[in-house]
Formats: structure tokens, C-alpha cells, sequence
């Protein structure tokens, strides 16, 4: 043990040459010769002679100094060093290959380890929370159609916490941007009403003063109570350690500050302020709360789903008219969180995957392009005496030095990506920003491009004990020994990164079509030039009313606007809220209320239409007749008139809607079908209401303003003339086209990745192609220059050259057509509009294709035609 | 002057470890031992004797470390590991084999 560390010490003093090691070696000769000349002086002789005599005995320092560095290293790092220093000379003396080679691997190596490392920062590690997989989210199921509602009813939920035994804790919480006033300026923050519980179910700690406590959730609590997040304290309140002794004004009602969550808690879903519920409404049809909860330590998933199935039936039985047919779905968190980006995760994985492959391809064909070259070199040191063992390990060491650098270099890309795809990735792709290098993926790439550098950087070396020297030097270069076989594996390996390229060429054919699809869909609004400023009225109904009654007209008269209203469902808003069951010309019994079709239910100002860009078909638009005293009216879209009254005349007709107001309404318009929620899902029923009958949510407007310009240009006068009638309505700017592409940022993002990765793919294919037939054009200048010399003309050549290149595009192609058919599946749920086997896209790929592999191999056959037979034949 | 006796390859290991066994000593004493010893029949030069130390070093069997001479200067001192004790004796007892088995020859003949 200790000899293995002494003489590990001592080879690594010795390879770093370090001065320290020098100056001793110079010392201990100094010392000795010194010994030496006084000896000689002591025998009687002269200082001049001594020295002169010493010298001569001792002989040649300089050579014992360096036999003494030699010995110090040992023989193993001696001959790496060795070899090391000729790999480099090898790799200088061909700067194209070396490069080349290099900048495939390293693109290999980073794009690989780039996407895994964002892969395993959202899908692989687990959430930040002690005893993670432990922690639940719990949902409404309905158990005929096993359809998922995310969202439960409070005082079902009551019944399962009271009942369950499974469970450490249990808890429910709904949140949003809300208004609040830290100090002096009200804004919107992103806040979270939670039960008690919830910090329990988490256990997350405050790093300062505490969490919420079973009196905070009393409704008539005199000391109405918050907790902010790590940054709402630095950001907002500049971390004053007195945090305790501080409030901030939620909506209307001042709060003591209780608590500072430590830094990177924000659950759920970046929340900077919590409140405590304190809602004991106990509503079993009424579902908007999330669930979460911790499963005790010894109990299974499986268990506690089956307890929750069994306290469901219960409830189902004792209350039929709300409960009937309805089930819990427990999830762990981390797969809930994780479920909608897995698709593009994984998609994004297996792109880089092949991308990966088609690298090792093709680094494989530049070796053995390489190698087939080099068969002259290694036959005419094999003559001088190397060993067959020597050249292999040569060989090895170059490759290995190819593939350190570009492991090197790979590493740079891999972090540079890593930031890239963070920046490019849609927000609710990648949650976490925290995704580091992964030091697993990054051996694993590494060694993968190893292992195909070394095993395809041996090829000559094992062809060299094969090789008739005396044939092989004669032949005077790359030519004929080694070469048939070596083109052979070439053109197989580059027929399959063809057809891999194809996978994913066709893979992003697909999804562009898509995106295109997508962008052009009829969204049923114009989104461009709308000015979306979301307002939160704090005060009594009528005053809020009245802000938007006032503010309305103002931004309406400013110059450039051409249209203005307001919505409580801004497009592009995926809000969990807003959506329940309608019944026409008939006031449903309680038990029928959760039934379908369900519609979306939008509060609208008058003129929203107008604004949005939303026809109305029939009828009329709101007014500001429609108020709270006068006799309820809707507005709905063309789908609910489609879906509910088989194309009969809506006018008139009177609709119930599951929501705030138990009275029915009288459809006054009909309105055309818009995209609300996102440009990819098709419209859905819905029911338009005026603002002003309405009590429920409409204290949050966004109104809406076309205009005739940069609609952001305005945004500063809007808020000017919001503060002026109200300064304590928080307000915030988009524009309508910002939150409508927002929703398609997702495929957006997927397309260029796969966009992306295609290049490379083909880039990489396309050199393939393009070394393997200037292989064969360089393997066969001699055939060429006969054939030319026996009438062949340059067109003749020309064609035959470019044969090789069209079998190989062909082979590749159809492989990888079929190939695709097969994957392409795969994305079926992510394509818009457009099938996995669409036509169009499989031809283009195939043209795209035929054209770049005529393209590469269009060179060197140009060159074979150009080549002067005489010359040819003389000089071989 | 005469070229000193070719020493057997290995075999000036064995008297560098052997001469070490003793007590630690820097490179120039190790040569003046062995050639005292020897009684000036194996004379070790500078060319040979320090390779061989700086092997002995590498395969861990010696250490070194710089100290203060008994004439008063810098000096690199080597001295024996544990391993290179053990070495001492089995390098020896080859030795001894080696050397017995070509006496019995050179004798018989």
C-alpha cells in the first residue's frame, strides 16, 4: 500500500517536470562532483587539476541526469509520454481530420450532455422537500369516464382528512397574482391561501418566526396573519431582520407578518405571500381547491388510495345528489408536477440520443478513412522493427487524445447548452433553473466517444499485421491495401447515420408543420396590437365597478385606440377557474348541477368583443343597461348553440349556469367561437356575462385595448389614468400577443429542437457521404484514369462517382423512412393537426435528402472527372 | 585508469539496498562504501549509481530527504522503506542462490 503511494508520488513529481524536482537532481550532482574534486584534493592535487580530474571520472552528467528523469517516470508514463508527443505530431500533420473529428464529438459529447443534465434537473431529482415521494396530490376522479379534475371540494376533502388514517398530514390551497401593498404601492404578487396544514405536509421550516397555527385558520381572528417568501423579504423589504414587527395589506385587510420561508421555497408555484385559509364554507359541487398531503412513513401509495377509495364510496352513498360517481386520485407529487413536460423531455432525449449516435458514426468513418491512409505509415514502421504491440498503442494514445480534447471542448458546449436551453425553454418545461452539469452523463457521453475513437482508431493497427509490407510501401500510398474493406464498413456506417438523420429530419419535419398549423389556426381573435392591463379592484363591488366604468372611457378616447374593453379570462390564460355545466330553459335541481356539457363562463365589459376581435354573430353586444337591477342576460359563442340547441335560434332562449348566481339568464347575442385558452385546443362552449350582474371574480378585469400601433407604447399613459381614478388598484401590462404565443412557446420550443438537432444530424450525414465517395474516388484514381484512357468520358465518370453517392442516400434513405414511420408515433400527441405519417412531410424529407447527398458527393466526383489520365497512369 | 568492473545487471540494487540496510547515507558515501568494501575491486560511478537510486525510489523500495551533511552542507540522504527491507532479503537470498549455482559451475569446470 504504502509502496503503491510512494511510487505513485514519485511518477507524478516526475511527469509534471516540477522545478522543485530539478533543482534537487542539480543539487545532489553539485554535491556530489564537489565531494569528488575535494577528495582529489586531499590526494594533493591542484583546486584547477582536481576539478579537471573529477569531472573526467564522473563522465557525462547531463545524460545521467536524464537517464535519472527517466527513471524517476518508470517505463509505462515514459512511453505514454512518448506516445503522446507523436499523437500530436500525428493529429498537427492533418489539422483537418483532427479538427474535424474533434468538433463531431465534442458536439456529441455537449449536446447530450446539455439535454440530460435539463432532463435530470425536472424529471429525475426529486422535489426539494424532506421525505419527497412521501408527499401526495390528491384530485376529484369521476369514476365512469376516469377523467382527472385537479381540483377538489372542500368539504369532501374535510370528510377524507377526518376519515383517513393513512395520512401525516393533509392540505388544500388555491393562489394566484393578487393585489397586496407591502409598503406604500399596491401590486400584484403571487400569493397562496393554504390550510394550516400545508407546511406540515411539506416540512418546510421558516427561517424566521413561525408558520400558520390552527388559530390562524379561525375566520374571526382578530390578528389576521401572513408569510412571505426568502426573496419578498429581500426584495420588498430589504431583509429587515424586524420582519416580524412588519404588515403587508392583502387585498383590503392589513396583516401581520408571521414568518420568512428559508430561500427557493415558494410552493406552490412560485408564491411570495401566504395567507391562511380560514373559508369553512363546507361546498361538496363547488371544486376549487388543489390538495396535497404526506402518506405516514410506513404506509404504501396503494394503501392510502385504497382507504381514500373506500372513505369515497362512503361519502358517495351518503350523498348521492353531489357525490355520486365521484372518486380521490392520489398521485405522488413529483410525477404530478413532472406529468405534461415529460413528453418533450423525453422527446428531447431520444433527439440528442441519435444526434449522439450519428456522432459516433461518424467519427468511426473519419478513423477509418484515416486509417486507411495511414496504411502506409504503420507498414513501413512494422518493417523498421515496431512492434505490432507498439503501433496499437500509438494509435490508441492518439485516439485517446482526440477524444480528450473534444471531451474538453464537449464539457464547454455542455454547460454553454445548458444555459441555452434554460433560456429557450418554456417556463413550465423547465421549472427548475438549477440544472448543473451531470457529472454521470458527462462520463458516460465521454466514454462513449472513447470507446468508438479507440475501437475505430485500432482498425489500422489490427489491418497492419495483415498487410504485405513489401506491397504496402511499394504502393506508394492510401491505395489498395486495407482500402476495400475500410470502405465497406464506411459505407455502412454512413447509411445508418443517414438514416438516423432521416428520423429525426421527418421527426422535425412534422413538428414544424405543426408549429406552422398552429400559428395559422382561426383563433376566433385578433391578438395583434392589444394592450392587456390586468386590474384588481380592492374595494366594495360598486366601486370596482365603477374604476372600470370610469377607465374604460378614458383609454377609449386616448389617440391610437381603436377599441377597448375588459375580461375577466384574457386569451391565452389557462386559469384552472372559470368553467362549469349550463342547462338551457331550465333551472337544474342541485344533484344535476355537476352534470355536462360544461361551458367556460368569461365576464366581459361591453365592447370586449369589439376589442378581442370577436364577431358577434347575432344579437347584440352587452350595454351598460346590463346591470345589477336589471333582468340577467348572456351572451354565447356558436359552439354552445351548436352543442346544446342543434342550430335553433338562441336569442331568447334563457340560460342556467352552475356558477355565482342562482337566477337564469337570457341569451341576448350569439358571438363567434374563439381559441380562449390556447391556440392548440379547439373552442369550447361559452357563456359571456356583464360585468356588472356579476359579483364573483369580476373585482379582476383585464382590459383589453386594440390599437393602432406598438400597443406597449400606451401602457404608460393607462397607467397614468388608472392611479389617477384609483392609485390603490394594482395594475400590470402584456399585450394580448404575448399571452396568446405563450401557449405555444411549448411545441415552438420542441420544433427547434428537433429543428436544431436535424441539422446536425444531416451535416453530420453529409460529410459521411461526402468522405465516403472522395474515399472511393481517391481508392480508384487509377480505375478512373484507365477508363478515361479507354474512351470514358468525364460525364461517364462523372455518373459513376455520383452513383456511389445516390446508393448510399437511397440505402439510408429508405432505412431511415421506415424507421421513421415507426418513431414518429412517438409524437402523434404532440402534433397539431398534422399525422405522423404525413405525406408531404415524408416526400420533402426524401427530396431534402436526394439533393444535399448529390450535393456531397457532386465534389469529389467533379474532381475524379477532372483528373488527367496520362498523368494518373504515369505517376502510379 | 582502469574501467571498473561491470557490475551484473540487478546487482548494484542489491548492494545499494544491502549498503542502506545499514544505516541512510547520501550518493557519494553509497559509492565510497561499496568500493571500501569491495576493497576497490567495484568501483560504482555517477552514471550508474544515481538512475539506480532514482529507481529504487520510483519502485517505492527508498526514500530520500535533503539534510545536513557531517561536513556541513545540503546533502539528499536515502534510507530504506519497509518494503525495501523486505526486498533487501529476498534480493539477497537470490543472491546467494544466484552466486552458489555459478561457483558449483565455475568450480566443476
Amino acid at each position: 500500500m504504502a509502496r503503491w503511494l510512494a511510487q505513485l508520488r514519485a511518477a507524478l513529481r516526475s511527469i509534471v517536470r516540477s522545478r522543485g524536482a530539478e533543482r534537487d537532481l542539480d543539487e545532489e550532482m553539485q554535491h556530489h562532483l564537489d565531494l569528488e574534486i575535494e577528495e582529489r584534493r586531499k590526494a594533493g592535487l591542484s583546486p584547477e587539476a582536481a576539478r579537471y580530474a573529477a569531472l573526467r571520472a564522473m563522465g557525462a552528467i547531463e545524460k545521467s541526469k536524464e537517464e535519472c528523469r527517466d527513471e524517476r517516470r518508470g517505463l509505462l508514463v515514459r512511453e505514454f509520454l512518448r506516445d503522446l508527443r507523436y499523437a500530436g505530431r500525428a493529429l498537427r500533420r492533418s489539422p483537418g481530420f483532427a479538427m474535424l473529428a474533434v468538433a463531431i464529438m465534442a458536439v456529441g459529447i455537449g449536446a447530450n450532455t446539455a439535454v440530460f443534465s435539463v432532463v435530470n434537473g425536472v424529471l429525475l431529482k426529486s422535489l426539494p422537500y424532506p421525505g419527497a415521494d412521501q408527499i401526495v396530490v390528491l384530485r376529484t376522479a369521476a369514476l365512469t369516464t376516469g377523467q382527472i379534475n385537479p381540483l377538489v371540494a372542500l368539504a369532501n376533502f374535510s370528510d377524507w382528512r377526518a376519515q383517513s388514517s393513512s395520512f401525516d398530514a393533509m392540505a388544500t390551497y388555491r393562489g394566484g397574482e393578487a393585489p397586496v401593498t407591502p409598503g406604500d404601492t399596491a401590486e400584484f404578487a403571487r400569493l397562496s391561501n393554504v390550510d394550516v396544514q400545508l407546511f406540515r405536509v411539506l416540512r418546510i421550516d421558516p427561517i424566521v418566526g413561525r408558520t400558520f397555527t390552527a388559530d390562524d385558520a379561525n375566520p374571526d381572528s382578530e390578528q389576521p396573519v401572513a408569510l412571505i417568501s426568502h426573496g419578498y423579504w429581500q426584495s420588498r423589504y430589504a431583509g429587515d431582520p424586524g420582519i416580524l414587527q412588519r404588515t403587508i395589506r392583502v387585498g383590503s385587510g392589513l396583516r401581520h407578518i408571521v414568518g420568512v420561508m428559508p430561500p427557493g421555497f415558494q410552493f406552490p408555484n412560485r408564491t411570495d405571500v401566504w395567507t391562511p385559509q380560514t373559508n369553512r364554507t363546507a361546498s361538496r359541487t363547488s371544486h376549487s381547491f388543489l390538495a396535497v398531503a404526506r402518506i405516514k412513513p410506513n404506509v404504501s401509495l396503494e394503501t392510502a388510495q385504497a382507504e381514500l377509495n373506500a372513505i369515497a364510496a362512503r361519502l358517495a352513498q351518503q350523498y348521492p345528489d353531489s357525490n355520486k360517481g365521484r372518486g380521490v386520485s392520489a398521485v405522488r407529487l413529483q410525477d404530478e408536477m413532472v406529468g405534461n413536460v415529460r413528453l418533450t423531455l423525453y422527446l428531447m432525449w431520444g433527439a440528442v440520443g441519435l444526434v449522439l449516435l450519428i456522432a459516433c458514426a461518424n467519427t468511426a468513418t473519419l478513423l477509418l478513412g484515416k486509417a486507411a491512409a495511414r496504411t502506409r505509415e504503420i507498414a513501413v514502421r512494422t518493417a523498421l522493427g515496431a512492434s505490432r504491440r507498439r503501433i496499437i498503442r500509438q494509435l490508441v494514445t492518439e485516439s485517446l487524445l482526440l477524444a480528450v480534447v473534444a471531451g474538453g471542448l464537449g464539457i464547454a458546449l455542455a454547460h454553454a447548452g445548458t444555459r441555452v436551453l434554460v433560456a429557450l425553454a418554456p417556463a413550465d418545461v423547465v421549472r427548475v433553473t438549477d440544472t448543473a452539469i451531470h457529472g454521470d452523463v458527462l462520463a458516460f457521453t465521454i466514454a462513449v466517444s472513447v470507446l468508438t475513437s479507440v475501437l475505430f482508431g485500432l482498425v489500422p493497427a489490427l489491418h497492419a499485421s495483415k498487410i504485405d509490407l513489401v506491397d504496402a510501401i511499394k504502393s506508394g500510398g492510401s491505395r489498395a491495401v486495407a482500402g476495400g474493406g475500410a470502405i465497406r464498413m464506411r459505407a455502412i456506417l454512413v447509411v445508418g447515420e443517414i438514416a438516423l438523420a432521416v428520423v429525426l429530419l421527418t421527426g422535425a419535419g412534422l413538428l414544424v408543420k405543426s408549429l406552422v398549423a398552429l400559428q395559422n389556426v382561426e383563433l376566433g381573435f385578433r391578438p395583434e396590437n392589444v394592450l392587456v392591463m390586468k386590474a384588481t379592484g380592492v374595494r366594495s363591488l360598486p366601486e370596482n365597478n365603477m374604476f372600470f366604468g370610469r377607465l374604460l372611457p378614458q383609454v377609449a378616447a386616448l389617440p391610437g385606440v381603436l377599441a377597448v374593453g375588459a375580461t375577466s379570462i384574457p386569451p391565452g390564460d389557462l386559469a384552472l377557474s372559470g368553467d362549469g355545466a349550463y342547462f338551457i330553459d331550465r333551472v337544474p335541481e342541485v344533484r344535476d348541477r355537476n352534470l355536462e356539457p360544461h361551458a367556460l363562463f368569461t365576464i366581459v365589459t361591453p365592447g370586449a368583443f369589439g376589442a378581442l376581435g370577436i364577431p358577434l354573430k347575432r344579437g347584440r353586444d352587452f350595454d351598460e343597461g346590463d346591470t345589477e337591477d336589471r333582468p340577467l342576460v348572456a351572451i354565447v359563442n356558436e359552439a354552445l348553440v351548436r352543442q346544446s340547441l342543434g342550430g335553433q335560434d338562441a336569442i331568447g332562449r334563457s340560460i342556467f349556469c352552475s356558477w355565482d348566481r342562482k337566477d337564469a339568464m337570457t341569451i341576448v347575442g350569439v358571438v363567434g367561437d374563439a381559441r380562449q385558452r390556447s391556440p392548440g385546443l379547439d373552442p369550447v362552449p361559452d357563456c359571456y356575462m356583464p360585468y356588472r350582474q356579476h359579483a364573483y371574480n369580476n373585482n379582476t378585469l383585464n382590459v383589453v385595448a386594440r390599437t393602432d400601433g406598438d400597443p406597449m407604447a400606451l401602457a404608460a399613459t393607462v397607467r397614468r389614468a388608472a392611479a389617477e381614478i384609483a392609485p390603490d388598484v394594482p395594475v400590470s401590462f402584456t399585450t394580448m400577443d404575448a399571452t396568446t404565443s405563450k401557449r405555444t412557446e411549448e411545441p415552438r420550443f420542441r420544433a427547434l429542437l428537433f429543428v436544431v438537432f436535424a441539422g446536425i444530424a444531416v451535416c453530420l450525414a453529409i460529410a459521411g457521404v461526402y468522405g465516403v465517395v472522395g474515399h472511393v474516388v481517391q481508392q480508384r484514381t487509377r480505375e478512373i484514369g484507365l477508363r478515361m484512357a479507354l474512351g470514358a468520358s468525364q460525364a461517364d465518370v462523372l455518373r459513376m462517382i455520383l452513383g456511389r453517392g445516390v446508393i448510399l442516400a437511397t440505402l439510408g434513405g429508405v432505412l431511415g423512412l421506415i424507421a421513421a414511420a415507426g418513431a414518429t408515433r412517438f409524437l402523434e400527441t404532440t402534433l397539431f393537426e398534422v399525422k405522423p405519417l404525413d405525406v408531404q412531410v415524408y416526400l420533402g424529407v426524401a427530396v431534402l435528402l436526394g439533393v444535399v447527398s448529390l450535393l456531397a458527393s457532386y465534389f469529389p466526383a467533379r474532381r475524379a472527372a477532372a483528373l488527367d489520365p496520362l498523368r494518373v497512369l504515369k505517376t502510379d | 585508469m582502469s574501467k571498473p568492473t561491470d557490475l551484473v545487471q540487478g546487482t548494484l540494487d542489491l548492494l545499494i539496498l544491502k549498503i542502506l540496510a545499514l544505516e541512510r547515507m547520501h550518493g557519494w558515501a553509497i559509492a565510497q562504501r561499496i568500493r571500501q568494501m569491495s576493497g576497490d575491486v567495484l568501483q560504482v560511478g555517477q552514471s550508474a549509481l544515481y538512475p539506480a537510486l532514482h529507481k529504487l525510489e520510483r519502485q517505492g523500495w527508498i526514500t530520500s530527504e535533503w539534510d545536513i551533511s557531517d561536513t556541513n552542507r545540503r546533502a539528499k540522504y536515502y534510507a530504506l522503506t519497509r518494503s525495501g527491507r523486505k526486498a533487501v532479503a529476498e534480493e539477497a537470498a537470490n543472491w546467494e542462490r544466484l552466486s552458489a549455482a555459478i561457483s558449483t559451475i565455475v568450480r566443476a569446470v
